[in-house]
């Protein structure tokens, strides 16, 4: 799994390509925690996600406990199969999906 | 300093420095011998000649008259006719003093003048008759008192330093005898002038003589050492030198030195200038070819490898039965080989073989009849037909006279039995799953193959059970040697074989493999060491597959990678795919977090495909947990309010069309079944 790093104006985006499981998850767990500092707003491109589990949908829970109280948390290109488990885990409720 | 430091290694230095140096050596040797022959010659000499005069003078005095004269005090007439004829002795002598004396005899320590002449040029003043004087020292008055007392007839004393005045002297005395009886004696005092003056004469003319002798030796000598030994031998050298930097031939004159053994070492420094090249020359075109040949044995063994099947699992699709197969060559080409063929759907044929030699003409000889067997396997023949055969048209061509030796098997799968006929190898090992143990099954060995036209070989049977191996070897593993030149011989191999038996054939091969290796240790291998293993499977459930992994949270690369390769042969569509793989995942993650706690163990998945339907089944025998038990998490919560975990069993839940656990045996079992469209 790669992930992509942009920091513009207090808006930080990171882009996730690949798969998120149990031991790719940490990394983007690391990427966001580095980040942080001086962002108002987080941006997760998931367009280049294709699959993940419950280890990736932990950290999207603990990212966004973590920006609400900034700006908040966006999460943008999710792809079809993601769709479906973040619904059938209520996710999709929480989350601010573009 | 480094020039100096180089001129003592020069050759020419060292050379000409020696002779001059000793020819110094023996100038001053010769001049000092020489000098101190001369010398004692010389006062030896010095000393006869005045013992003469001296004693000459004793004729010229009375020996009876001596009191009366020193009673008369001198005053009587042949006392001073005696005395001036010794003035004029003395003068005519040239001597420094004549004078007669009269020792007194009780203790030597003194003596009376009786006579006394002084020379011309000495300081003396004549002592008068009767004076009286000491005794000079302890020389003299020793020779006085062997004179008195011992008979003795004269007496030498030398003075060699200056003394009160006194150049360098020489005394000699002779007593004066009446009657056999000393009244006094006579002494002659004689300067050593001369002598010295004729020492240093000598010594000069000596060391002169030698100087120049030295000097012009010295250059004769060095002038012929350094055309005859030095330049030749520096010509030499520096030729050396330049061979050895350019490595092309030079050029010495004829005629290079008068000296034969130079002229011999020029000589052969110039013939092993030529050899040197030579062998050059040879070993560069013996070197390419060298390497032309090893690349030529590198593809040879590639073609080599790649004739005998070496893809496993060989049959993937086939759960009844399970082969594999391992051939190392002792050299890049080996002369052992093995092969296999499905020739029909319930006919499996499996051969081994070992060929005389080893290299490249056992391995063209193995190539020939592996392509000749299982020509005539595929015809259908059995065993024995098959051998005799490749036998028969083995012979036909065989003008090395190389031979074969052969184990061949027609396995029928149904029945699990093994037709089988061995040329002259090593008997099958067979694992029976009811005895639980490896056993040699022992028949009677044909001839080897390509020996003799026309041999004829036997058919031989052996029912296989489920759960049964055969497993097949060549003698590069029963004769492995170690360090000791111990082999590791059958009864190893069989032991070796019992502590894995209930492995498959792939893990029995690796098995020896590794036994033998271990074994071996550091000696080269000497044979090449070929096995093969058959196995007649136990039925299982059509296309189950079985993964066993350390549950560790690593190891979910393995497992995606076992669900990947099964759901590719059965045309899963990719958002089923996803969901499979988010459940499994799910499940193992969960195991490989919990069920072994802090320790290790291990977790065993199986896939199973039936009627649409996939069946996955994930087993461990750790801590015993229910994951089902587990209520499922509130997903209408908030954000805020959403703890964080616990979604795992949830999402296999909904992604499974059904999911089950039990207990049993020992182990968790969590059955999850995904249909598939």
């Amino acid at each position: 799994m790669q992930i992509s790093v942009n920091k513009e104006n207090g808006k930080l985006t990171i882009g996730v390509n690949g798969r998120m499981d149990t031991v790719s998850a940490p990394e983007l767990e690391e990427a966001i925690k580095n980040n942080a500092e001086g962002a108002e707003e987080l941006v997760l491109d998931l367009s280049e996600m294709t699959y993940t589990s419950s280890a990736g949908l932990r950290v999207l829970l603990v990212a966004h406990k973590m920006m609400s109280q900034k700006g908040g948390m966006k999460v943008t290109g999710v792809t079809e199969s993601v769709m479906e488990v973040l619904e059938i885990t209520g996710f999709a409720d929480i989350l601010d999906i573009e | 300093m480094k020039k100096i430091k180089n001129l003592r290694k020069n050759l020419a230095f060292n050379v000409i420095g020696a002779i001059v140096i000793m020819l110094m050596l023996f100038s001053i040797i010769v001049s000092i011998i020489g000098y101190m022959s001369f010398t004692n010659s010389f006062k030896k000499e010095y000393d006869e000649t005045t013992y003469h005069m001296t004693n000459t003078a004793t004729a010229s005095v009375d020996p009876t008259r001596i009191d009366y004269y020193l009673k008369t005090n001198g005053r009587s007439s042949d006392f001073k006719r005696t005395q001036r004829y010794l003035d004029s002795y003395c003068l005519k002598m040239n001597v420094s003093l004549v004078y007669v004396i009269k020792v007194d005899t009780s203790d030597y320590g003194r003596f009376t003048s009786v006579f006394n002449s002084v020379g011309a040029d000495t300081p003396y003043k004549p002592w008068k008759i009767g004076h009286q004087q000491d005794t000079t020292n302890e020389e003299y008055a020793r020779i006085y008192k062997d004179m008195y007392e011992n008979g003795l007839t004269r007496g030498t004393v030398y003075r060699f330093t200056d003394l009160k005045g006194a150049p360098p002297h020489i005394t000699s005395l002779v007593p004066i005898k009446a009657h056999d009886k000393v009244t006094a004696i006579m002494c002659i005092q004689r300067p050593m002038k001369e002598i010295r003056e004729v020492r240093y004469k000598f010594l000069a003319e000596i060391v002169t003589a030698a100087v120049i002798m030295g000097v012009f030796v010295s250059f004769l000598a060095s002038d012929f050492i350094r055309k005859q030994l030095i330049n030749p031998i520096r010509c030499i050298a520096s030729e050396a030198t330049r061979f050895a930097n350019e490595n092309k031939r030079g050029r010495l004159p004829e005629q290079f030195a008068r000296i034969s053994e130079i002229s011999d070492l020029a000589n052969s420094i110039y013939k092993m200038e030529t050899d040197t090249l030579r062998y050059i020359d040879d070993i560069t075109e013996i070197t390419a070819e060298k390497q032309r040949i090893g690349t030529e044995l590198s593809v040879a063994s590639t073609i080599q490898e790649n004739s005998i099947p070496n893809d496993f699992p060989a049959f993937p699709d086939r759960t009844d039965f399970d082969i594999y197969a391992s051939m190392t060559p002792a050299k890049e080409v080996g002369g052992d080989f093995y092969n296999y063929l499905l020739i029909d759907d319930d006919h499996l044929a499996f051969f081994i073989g070992d060929a005389s030699g080893k290299g490249v003409p056992a391995a063209l000889f193995m190539m020939v009849t592996n392509i000749i067997v299982s020509n005539r396997v595929q015809a259908g023949d059995t065993p024995a037909q098959v051998l005799t055969e490749a036998n028969k048209r083995i012979c036909e061509h065989n003008k090395a006279d190389m031979f074969v030796t052969l184990w061949l098997g027609i396995l029928e799968i149904s029945t699990g039995k093994v037709t089988f006929a061995n040329a002259g190898h090593d008997d099958a090992a067979v694992y029976r799953k009811d005895k639980g143990r490896f056993e040699f099954f022992a028949t009677k060995h044909c001839l080897v193959v390509g020996a003799m036209p026309g041999t004829k070989y036997k058919d031989f049977d052996i029912q296989l059970n489920k759960g049964d191996k055969i497993f097949l070897y060549t003698d590069g593993v029963t004769e492995a040697t170690n360090a000791d030149n111990k082999m590791f011989t059958l009864d190893r191999t069989l032991k070796e074989l019992n502590n894995i038996k209930d492995a498959s054939p792939e893990g029995i091969i690796e098995g020896i493999k590794k036994s033998v290796d271990l074994f071996a240790g550091d000696a080269p291998q000497f044979d090449d060491v070929t096995m093969l293993c058959v196995e007649l499977k136990e039925t299982q459930q059509p296309n189950l597959k079985t993964l066993k992994v350390d549950a560790t949270e690593e190891n979910i690369g393995a497992v995606n990678d076992f669900l990947g390769a099964f759901l590719e042969e059965h045309d899963c569509p990719m958002k089923t795919k996803m969901q499979i793989e988010l459940a499994i995942e799910e499940a193992y993650i969960n195991v490989a977090k919990y069920a072994y706690g802090d320790g290790a163990g291990e977790a065993e998945v199986n896939l199973s495909f039936a009627e649409n339907e996939l069946t996955i089944v994930l087993k461990d025998s750790g801590t015993p947990y229910n994951p089902l038990e587990k209520a499922d998490p509130d997903i209408t919560l908030s954000a805020e309010e959403r703890p964080i975990g616990g979604l795992g069993v949830f999402l296999v839940k909904k992604t499974m069309n059904s999911v089950s656990y039990v207990y049993e045996n020992g182990q968790n079992i969590l059955t999850m079944k995904k249909v598939i469209e």
